[in-house]
């Protein structure tokens, strides 16, 4: 399973915000807890959430007012911290989908047709 | 990335921060329960459910304290942090921060009233607007060493006509005017300005206008321009006061304005008329009449030196002129030039204010260094305390803000207390200063004021906390947490550390004493000095008659005849005079004159002396010794022989060899008589015990002069002169033949002579009392920092005293060594001391009068006192250690 494990901290952190707008606005208001499994599960377990940067990372998103948060009472009628994404949330969702499109789109080309490329004249 | 939203939402989130740590631990918390939940339904025992929540959740406290980084400002957390944690040590030790408190209450509060003081006389004289940019012109005659004198006419309007030099020129010349709208005569303080004058110190008029130049012409001149203070004082602040008639010298004047409150230039002023020259004022033949106070206000862009070079030019084209005198004036070394208004205004008081601002700075740092003292005394204290910080991982920047935020603190808290000392010392100052020192200032805390004393509150603590703080970071933990003071080498680094400081308090009282101790000394000589006459049992009043009534000396001389008469035979009036200008005030009249046998050549500046105008019993009244000849007589009068008689100096320097009676002079101001000297008498300080004009003086019968003098002062003699204040009797007889001569006209000024001269040892005494206190304060508190230090050491050494008595050493062994301690530590200091004093007593040399600036005698009385201070402030720490039971010491640490 160690090819699954995708590496910590780094990568995930940057596409961290991308999954968890991305959770939100499809999911609708969800608590901390809430969103790490979220994004296990639709990883299929192929992203291992670091939980304890789940929170610092919801924290900055707050505070670029990406999403915003409320407390109230979960399933078990518990109290909990809940998280919903904003207009401008939404906006930075769009925002960063494109980044990550442009961004697949440039690596596929170099994984695609290398050598016919490649072979081309270099001015 | 939006950094103005996050920057907004990080400072919302920066007092909240209690509320908030408890939400996130509850978010925290219940992810955690939620997670061993989820375990448990995978078939996990309860206890490994939670435990291996945890396990898959991370580092819980990391992310608790990156939650909390980046949630708001840690820097400013931290300083709010720091400054509570202070305050609850400081409550903890309320000795202590009591005495750092109140020294520096003290240091700040005296420092921020002296230079509120100094501000206002030397940088921001109240009313005047860029006072930087105002310069007044004056004139010189360099052969003659007479300078500081004021401007004729012409040249005021040669002056005034340099529009691309000076924006505004204004003219100015004080004269009298009786009040006499109300029943009793009051004279005010009065200027003559022309109608640019309260421009050029761009003050503005709180009710009404100023003058226009239409009203500064010789027939349109009769209305007048109040100041603040007069107007609350004798109109009582009304409002509708513009435009009313009020009578001054018997002529009808109009109000046609106020000034706002804070403009009193030249203060002290009541009312302003216009200076009103006729067109012959600006002939060229008054081009050397001289008395005119002339300011100017510079254009933007026009530097000091520029103005002062076009002066010259202005000179020059003076001696290129074909003026009647040009040529004589440019031998005397005549020119004009022009100083900044600040000095002109400060004068004499500059220097004296720069001392005593050196002075208080003084104060200032040894309170300082008594905190430091303190605040390191209190830091063998809490050693052991930043040792374990710095061990558990506290870095050196975080120990050293820590400590530095206690002496800022502190230092705060001293800084509000010393506003509090502030206002009550400037209250204080400005009642007990002389009058003419502090006239137009007001004790005001304006925010200048008040960022200054922050300044200095924030300098203090950095200079009293940065040596405890640096010192305290650098203790090697394992070092300090090990045990007792005395055997660390922190504990011996901090012990010398407070006798350095010590012994610099003691080198700055030093300082301070030996300069309060010059002073001293130089005052005491002054006092001793002989004016060259004998104020005691004189009673002295001014006067002035108005030239409607007066118009010219005979008439004058009529008046003065009957005075005088009225006055000698009054009881208790053993003599009576007249004279102008009076002695020993700081009026001058100087001129020219010839001396038969002797007309100048042409590169011949001429002779100069002081004129003085005066009734034949001037000289018996006054005590004035006569050395030759004789003085005048009843029978001179207009139509006899003009006569005069010269002092002593204007002899030696005329007539080195020969007897001066019988040679005769002729005055070189155009009248034509020919005065034949009949006496020689002792000379007069003009007006300074400290400094004499070295010029002589000729004495004229007032009798005998043309003109009508301005004013005069009249002076009636007591028989006893022995007791002070014997002259008090005769003022009501003074005040009582003044009114049966002439009812109409005030006198004022009216005083013993004796207060005259001492009050021009005012300021001097002034300064004197001020670095005494300061001196005093100094030796006080270098004292009580040596004994802090002393006792410090004696309780550190207990131990070895002990082991030392018990092996023999007699009491007065051990109360040697201890007062052995506390003298070298104050040798040390006064030797320093002595080698600043090298340095700065340069500057106190032109204030001192006969006393050396290195008067052995004096640094030799300043040494002693502070050695006795010392030993008495060793002695009761020695006391102590003598009383050291040994067995006692031996046991304990």
């Amino acid at each position: 399973m160690e090819n699954s494990r995708a590496p910590k901290a780094d990568v995930l952190q940057g596409t961290l915000v991308l999954l968890v707008l991305r959770t939100l606005e499809a999911l609708g208001p969800l608590h901390g807890y809430g969103i790490a499994r979220r994004i296990e599960q639709i990883s299929e377990e192929l992203l291992q959430l670091n939980q304890g940067t789940l929170y610092p990372a919801l924290l900055r998103m707050e505070q670029e007012g990406w999403i915003t948060s409320e407390w109230g009472p979960s399933e078990k009628n518990r109290k909990a911290k809940f998280y919903s994404i904003s207009p401008s949330g939404r906006k930075q969702l769009a925002r960063e989908t494109r980044d990550w499109e442009r961004m697949r789109s440039t690596i596929d080309r170099f994984l695609g047709s290398m050598p016919e490329t490649l072979m081309k004249e270099i001015p | 990335m939006s950094w103005p939203r996050v920057f907004a939402a990080r400072m919302r989130c920066l007092f909240l921060r209690s509320r908030l740590d408890g939400e996130l631990e509850d978010e925290l918390r219940f992810h955690l329960e939620m997670q061993a939940e989820d375990n448990a339904r995978k078939g996990m025992q309860p206890r490994e459910a939670r435990y291996a929540a945890m396990l898959q959740f991370g580092g819980i406290e990391s992310t608790k304290e990156e939650y909390r980084e980046r949630r708001s400002f840690t820097m400013i957390e931290t300083f709010f942090r720091d400054i509570r944690y202070a305050g609850r040590t400081l409550r903890n030790s309320p000795g202590f921060a009591a005495v750092v408190i109140a020294s520096l209450a003290l240091g700040i509060g005296a420092t921020t009233a002296i230079f509120g003081l100094a501000d206002q006389i030397l940088l921001h004289p109240t009313g005047i607007v860029r006072p930087d940019r105002i310069v007044a012109l004056q004139e010189k005659y360099e052969k003659f060493n007479l300078k500081d004198i004021p401007l004729s006419a012409p040249n005021f309007a040669d002056v005034r006509d340099s529009r691309a030099i000076f924006a505004h020129a204004g003219a100015m010349r004080v004269i009298d005017l009786n009040f006499t709208g109300g029943d009793v005569p009051q004279r005010l303080r009065a200027a003559a300005v022309s109608s640019e004058w309260f421009d050029v110190f761009g003050a503005k008029p709180v009710l009404g206008r100023v003058f226009s130049p239409e009203e500064d012409r010789p027939n349109a001149n009769r209305v007048v321009v109040l100041s603040h203070a007069a107007w609350v004082r004798l109109f009582g602040a009304d409002p509708t006061v513009a435009g009313r008639k009020i009578e001054l010298n018997r002529q009808p004047y109009r109000i046609i304005g106020v000034m706002a409150a804070g403009f009193d230039w030249p203060n002290p002023t009541d009312i302003w008329v216009p200076l009103a020259l006729p067109p012959p004022a600006f002939a060229q033949t008054n081009r050397f009449n001289e008395n005119l106070v002339v300011v100017a206000l510079r254009r933007p862009g026009v530097s000091f030196a520029r103005a002062n070079s076009w002066l010259g030019v202005l000179t020059a084209r003076v001696f290129n002129s074909r003026t009647p005198g040009a040529s004589a004036a440019k031998n005397a070394g005549y020119a004009m030039y022009c100083v900044p208004f600040l000095d002109f205004n400060a004068g004499d008081t500059k220097k004296p204010v720069l001392i005593l601002l050196g002075g208080v700075v003084l104060v200032l740092l040894i309170a300082c260094s008594n905190c430091a003292g303190l605040t390191l005394a209190r830091a063998s204290k809490r050693a052991q305390e930043m040792a374990l910080r710095g061990a558990l991982g506290a870095s050196r920047a975080r120990l050293v803000g820590q400590t530095l935020t206690e002496s800022l603190l502190l230092a705060c808290a001293g800084a509000v207390a010393g506003l509090a000392v502030a206002w009550g010392a400037t209250f204080l100052l400005l009642r007990l200063a002389p009058r003419d020192v502090v006239s137009g200032i007001d004790a005001r805390l304006n925010i200048p004021m008040l960022a200054f004393t922050a300044a200095v509150a924030l300098v203090s603590g950095i200079v009293f906390g940065i040596a405890p703080a640096w010192h305290l970071s650098r203790i090697d933990p394992h070092d300090a947490l090990k045990g007792s003071e005395r055997s660390t080498t922190a504990g011996t680094a901090r012990q010398r550390l407070r006798s350095i400081v010590v012994v610099a308090e003691t080198a700055l009282a030093l300082i301070l004493l030996a300069g309060a101790g010059l002073f001293l000394r130089s005052f005491e000589q002054l006092q001793n000095v002989n004016p060259g006459f004998d104020p005691r049992g004189v009673m002295a009043a001014t006067f002035s008659l108005p030239q409607s009534r007066y118009p010219d000396g005979a008439a004058q001389s009529l008046f003065y005849r009957s005075l005088l008469d009225r006055l000698a035979a009054a009881r208790g009036v053993a003599a009576a005079a007249v004279g102008f200008p009076g002695p020993f005030c700081d009026c001058l009249d100087a001129g020219g004159f010839v001396l038969e046998g002797h007309e100048p050549g042409p590169g011949d500046p001429g002779s100069h002396a002081d004129r003085r105008y005066v009734t034949p019993e001037y000289f018996r009244a006054l005590a004035i010794p006569l050395k030759r000849g004789q003085t005048f007589t009843e029978t001179d009068r207009l139509e006899t022989r003009p006569v005069a008689v010269v002092d002593e100096e204007l002899a030696r320097h005329y007539w080195p060899a020969e007897n001066p009676i019988g040679k005769r002079i002729r005055l070189t101001d155009g009248t034509k008589d020919w005065y034949t000297v009949v006496g020689v008498v002792g000379h007069v300080l003009s007006s300074d015990l400290a400094a004499d004009s070295g010029r002589g003086s000729i004495y004229f019968d007032l009798y005998q002069i043309r003109a009508a003098l301005p004013n005069a002062w009249i002076i009636a003699k007591t028989p006893v002169t022995k007791t002070p204040g014997s002259s008090a009797s005769i003022a009501g007889a003074i005040r009582e033949a003044v009114r049966s001569a002439d009812p109409a006209e005030p006198l004022y000024n009216l005083g013993p002579l004796e207060d005259r001269v001492s009050e021009s040892l005012a300021p001097r005494r002034f300064v004197l009392r001020l670095l005494g206190f300061f001196a005093i304060t100094a030796l006080f508190m270098a004292a009580l920092g040596l004994y802090g230090v002393v006792s410090y050491s004696v309780s550190l050494r207990t131990r070895e005293i002990g082991i030392r008595m018990a092996l023999g050493a007699g009491k007065g062994s051990v109360l040697r060594t201890v007062l052995y301690q506390g003298l070298r530590l104050t040798a040390i200091g006064v030797a320093a001391g002595l080698a600043g004093s090298l340095l700065t007593n340069r500057v106190l040399k032109s204030q001192l009068f006969e006393v050396s600036a290195f008067d052995p005698l004096i640094f030799a009385s300043a040494a002693a006192a502070l050695l006795a201070a010392a030993a008495f402030a060793s002695y009761l720490p020695a006391r102590r250690a003598v009383r050291v039971d040994p067995m006692g010491a031996l046991r304990s640490e």
